[in-house]
């Protein structure tokens, strides 16, 4: 315990100057990575190799990423992510918004039943539906398709499901009576009434969603198997096998990945880091 | 859900796709099938740049000949080719003709992968004995014919002329012998050019094994260019018959050739390290041994004629393997062009694989130094090329006309081998007995070989 | 919940018998049509997946020729001969690396950052991002940071006059690598998951504990440490359960190696099904790390579960 001020005074000073240092080394942990990567795409390949990865480029160029658009089919795998993601994540989070207002708003028989055994299908790790999800796509004729990458995921998730539901819980019931008793139908309590007071775990699930599907690799690694199909994820593992040292272009084509997750944060980092309280667990 | 709200989804979902599909190659995405104009657009696969050189050149008369066949030469990594084309096969886009090299043809006969073709043989007329009928088993199956022979391969050594004339050796002996009790004339060949760094050889009693300038041979952990000969010299084998769920890998008589490639020899000082020449005692260093004058003879395939030319420093020579108590025999190999047995283009397909199994084509790729031509009339084309290099390739040439053991063919064999491979090192690097090697190895080998094999 | 719509109801007239009922039909039917998208997705990707990797783990078949059965061999086999037992190992060590250091990292970090001002919410933001950051995408970045020879990191440490190790190439280092990228990727959003229970604790609970002479620390183990526990559970479980998992960081940075150093048992899972096509023996493996997570998650689960008070004084 601290005596004379003086000593105070030090003791506070130089639990603050740690904690700078503690909140730079954090920060600059957490940059670095990316803006080395930034720089190194703009570089030529001897410039990476010959100087540090924190030099700004002498040789300013964007060829490693025309290079990687124009010979290496980058373009093809950037359409077929947005592609996939976009459609993935409407049905995603319109099908589980369905569901979940059906299980929090309407009375039927089995419906907690039904409940668990969604959240039971929830513990199910990725990997055990993997080959039987194979075999199966295999013999519908799916293999190497967007349909592939979609299916398994577009009709409604159990997380989602859980996660909106939550929240329409908490939606007062009177709204609902109210619009009820105005004599509308269902289907428009739940476009006029639900959809706008649920906006913050849409846009959540929607993130989510958004997420998962842009960063996918498992999946689409083993269910594609041609250029024209495959999605960003497996086109830089492929990239990466054929041309690891060329970092220049695997730098620029990790870059093609992570830019649009990076503007997707930009935008929605409120409800990123407001999803939190959503999930609920410091309940 | 209201008709407009299903309308407008719809809507949406037909412009996405629309939209998708005007990119044109998502037609594939969407699982439909893309339009080619009526030509048959064929996709044949390979793994080595080299050779596809030779190839373009042997398909661009193809496609000359055949003006509504269009062929593209696909080339796909050796490390994961089994992989890519059985998992294109499954998904229903293999390629239409592809590469098939030993190890992966057991699983993809039994599995139905290529196309049998001995109908569309006996329909064409076809004369079979144009190849050597060892070669043509290899690609065979219970009396039926998967693939026709383009090359082959045998196993010598390449020597390092200059090193051996220092030695004493201005020709190449050619009548050295092995055997597992005293490792035969071949050891004491091998003595005589085993140099430590004052220039004394293994038969000198001051001869310092501590600081061995070059070392005679590498015998190392590798089936085709190395043990596969020797263990057939001295009777034993790999497999007791093709496609068999069970090996013979453990036997007395692999057991002795495997102390006389591994104790003997490194024993004697005479073969270089095993921790030397590649990860688990393979040959994955060789070539980078014999260039930098490590060894003086390089027991590798014929398929390394074109890197060894480009070696500079020394002459370049050729030697036969030694004779074993069952003869001097030489591991054969060859590759074949498969069918995908769901190619959408059965015919042009068969027209492309006949064709790069005719003299014509094989003439092409004789001459240009690319390969030994399955066809045996045209092998001296492929020695005439070497011999204008300054490269004698004959050796190669007289064992496949002798004595040959075809590389093991079974289900599972690429895995089998690769584990066979990891089983076998601790016998190379010298911390396990021969003994206890082999008969982990075969433990394994059978898991593998067995796991898919036919029944009966 | 609509209880209170329904006793509302209830009480309006007894003669709306009829219209409850009608009403009551109608719930049920719209309560069907709006689950039977989700419905079909779970029963048919989910939950007949699950039904059938049990029953793949009993055949074997490499997706070309007819499937055999084969009982328990495939379970037998994985452990005898695809290094099941193995895999396992090293999955679990990786995750002992990874678990531990990103809860204790994510925790301090939240304690750190519990306070307001720019600079800490810029931070704060800025740990955040890299849990959007496509894994594959920061695989190859970390490849280049790491490179034994040219890699920023071996470049620092050579500064300071040390010749940093082999990293990836390095059978002792590469797994803690791969644990170093999953912690940088998922302990910023961990953090929130702290920042948002420790915002939960009311002041005066602090100002009680420090009337009463406790230190710092003292008030961390007796307040902040119990009352995070749900917190501390969730963050855990979820952990064990994506670390058990890893495979995206490894498949790119180490596809398994040096040698077997890296192979967890997703990669072991992959190498069996779409390299080797090994249909019944890689589903085996995936029981059995089905089983594995299951087992841990119900240990986690019965720990917390004794030592958890919800109870707020």
């Amino acid at each position: 315990m601290p005596t004379t001020s003086a000593e105070a005074r030090t003791a506070v000073y130089l639990r603050k100057i740690i904690y700078v240092l503690a909140l730079l080394l954090i920060a600059a942990v957490f940059i670095t990575p990316y803006l080395f990567a930034v720089l190194a795409s703009f570089k030529p390949l001897g410039e990476i190799q010959s100087g540090h990865a924190w030099n700004l480029p002498r040789h300013f160029t964007f060829d490693n990423f025309t290079t990687i658009f124009s010979q290496y089919s980058f373009g093809t795998y950037l359409l077929n992510t947005a592609v996939v993601t976009i459609i993935l994540t409407i049905g995603q989070v319109a099908f589980s918004l369905m569901g979940a207002y059906a299980f929090a708003r309407l009375r039927f028989p089995g419906r907690d039943a039904l409940f668990w055994g969604y959240l039971a299908m929830l513990m199910v790790p990725n990997v055990v539906t993997m080959i039987p999800l194979y075999v199966m796509m295999s013999k519908a004729g799916l293999i190497n398709t967007y349909w592939v990458m979609i299916l398994p995921y577009v009709f409604g998730t159990p997380y989602a499901i859980f996660l909106m539901r939550q929240y329409l819980l908490s939606i007062p019931g009177e709204v609902i009576e109210a619009a009820r008793l105005d004599g509308c139908s269902e289907f428009t309590i739940l476009r006029r009434v639900i959809v706008p007071m649920a906006r913050p775990v849409i846009i959540t699930a929607t993130i989510i969603a958004i997420i998962f599907g842009w960063n996918n690799f498992l999946w689409p690694l083993i269910s594609t198997d041609s250029a024209a199909v495959q999605p960003l994820t497996v086109g830089i593992a492929n990239f990466n096998s054929s041309f690891a040292q060329q970092w220049n272009l695997v730098l620029a084509a990790s870059l093609v990945a992570l830019l649009p997750m990076v503007i997707l944060f930009a935008v929605f980092q409120k409800h990123i880091v407001n999803s939190v309280n959503l999930t609920g667990a410091s309940r | 859900m209201k008709r407009r709200d299903f309308l407008k989804l719809s809507g949406l979902g037909a412009t996405v796709m629309g939209a998708t599909a005007l990119t044109g190659c998502s037609a594939q995405g969407w699982g439909l099938p893309a339009s080619n104009g009526g030509r048959a657009e064929l996709t044949y696969a390979l793994w080595d740049p080299n050779q596809q050189k030779g190839y373009q050149k042997s398909i661009d008369v193809f496609m000359k000949l055949n003006p509504h066949i269009r062929v593209t030469i696909e080339q796909v990594s050796y490390g994961n080719y089994q992989q890519k084309i059985t998992q294109q096969y499954i998904s229903g886009n293999a390629p239409d003709v592809f590469w098939v090299n030993t190890p992966w043809i057991g699983d993809w006969v039994v599995g139905g992968v290529m196309a049998d073709i001995t109908s569309r043989i006996a329909h064409a007329g076809l004369d079979l004995s144009i190849y050597n009928p060892d070669l043509l088993r290899l690609h065979q199956y219970q009396g039926k014919t998967f693939g026709l022979p383009k090359d082959w391969d045998t196993i010598a050594f390449f020597t390092n002329a200059t090193h051996l004339a220092k030695c004493g050796f201005s020709k190449v002996p050619t009548d050295l012998a092995w055997n597992p009790k005293d490792g035969g004339s071949y050891l004491h060949f091998l003595k005589q050019i085993t140099l430590d760094t004052k220039g004394r050889n293994a038969l000198d009693p001051k001869f310092d094994p501590g600081s061995i300038a070059v070392y005679g041979t590498a015998a190392t952990n590798d089936i085709q260019g190395c043990f596969g000969n020797f263990f057939a010299m001295n009777g034993g084998a790999v497999l007791p018959h093709p496609y068999a769920a069970e090996s013979v890998l453990d036997s007395p008589q692999n057991v002795a050739t495997l102390t006389f490639l591994t104790q003997m020899l490194q024993g004697a000082h005479v073969a270089i390290p095993g921790n030397q020449t590649g990860p688990n005692g393979d040959s994955t260093n060789l070539q980078t041994l014999f260039a930098s004058g490590h060894i003086a003879l390089w027991q590798t395939g014929d398929w390394n004629a074109t890197g060894v030319s480009q070696l500079s420093g020394f002459k370049i020579g050729a030697m036969p393997l030694p004779t074993g108590p069952k003869g001097r025999i030489s591991v054969l190999n060859g590759l074949c062009d498969g069918i995908a047995a769901n190619t959408p283009h059965p015919q042009e397909a068969w027209k492309l694989v006949k064709w790069l199994g005719s003299k014509q084509s094989q003439e092409i790729m004789g001459q240009g130094g690319y390969i030994w031509p399955a066809i045996v009339d045209l092998d001296p084309a492929f020695n005439r090329y070497w011999r204008r290099k300054g490269l004698d390739m004959s050796p190669f040439l007289a064992e496949s006309r002798g004595q040959t053991v075809n590389f093991p063919v079974a289900s599972g064999m690429q895995e089998a081998l690769n584990d066979l491979t990891v089983a076998l090192g601790p016998a190379f690097l010298r911390t396990r007995s021969p003994a206890a090697a082999l008969r982990a190895a075969q433990r394994i080998f059978d898991y593998r070989i067995s796991y898919n094999a036919p029944k009966g | 919940m609509s209880v209170l719509a329904a006793t509302k109801r209830g009480q309006r007239s007894g003669g709306d018998d009829e219209i409850q009922r009608k009403h009551a039909v109608t719930e049920r039917r719209l309560a069907f049509g709006l689950l039977a998208p989700s419905l079909f997705g779970v029963g048919v990707f989910l939950l007949i997946p699950v039904l059938l990797v049990f029953a793949f783990s009993f055949i074997r078949w490499n997706m070309l020729n007819s499937p055999d059965f084969v009982g328990f061999d495939n379970y037998l086999d994985a452990f005898r001969f695809e290094g099941a037992g193995h895999a396992l190992l090293i999955t679990t060590i990786y995750v002992l690396l990874n678990i531990p250091a990103q809860t204790v990292l994510a925790l301090g970090m939240a304690w750190l950052m519990n306070r307001p001002g720019r600079f800490t919410a810029v931070i704060r933001v800025l740990c955040v991002l890299p849990y959007l950051a496509t894994p594959v995408a920061m695989a190859l970045i970390w490849q280049w940071i790491f490179n034994p020879t040219t890699g920023v990191v071996n470049v620092m440490l050579s500064w300071v006059g040390i010749s940093g190790p082999a990293w990836l190439n390095s059978s002792f280092w590469a797994l803690p690598v791969v644990a170093f990228a999953n912690i940088w990727q998922y302990v910023g959003y961990n953090m929130l998951f702290f920042l948002a229970g420790l915002q939960g604790i009311p002041h005066t609970l602090y100002e009680a504990a420090s009337l009463d002479g406790a230190g710092r620390w003292q008030q961390f183990k007796s307040i902040t440490m119990p009352l995070l526990r749900p917190t501390l559970f969730f963050v855990l479980v979820t952990g064990a359960i994506g670390s058990f998992q890893v495979f995206d960081t490894v498949y790119v940075m180490t596809n398994g190696g040096p040698g077997r150093a890296t192979t967890v048992m997703n990669q072991l899972i992959y190498e069996n099904g779409f390299v080797g096509f090994r249909i019944g023996t890689a589903s085996a493996l995936s029981v059995i790390l089905f089983l594995v997570i299951l087992a841990v998650t119900l240990v986690q689960s019965s720990y917390f579960n004794k030592r958890t008070t919800y109870e707020m004084v």
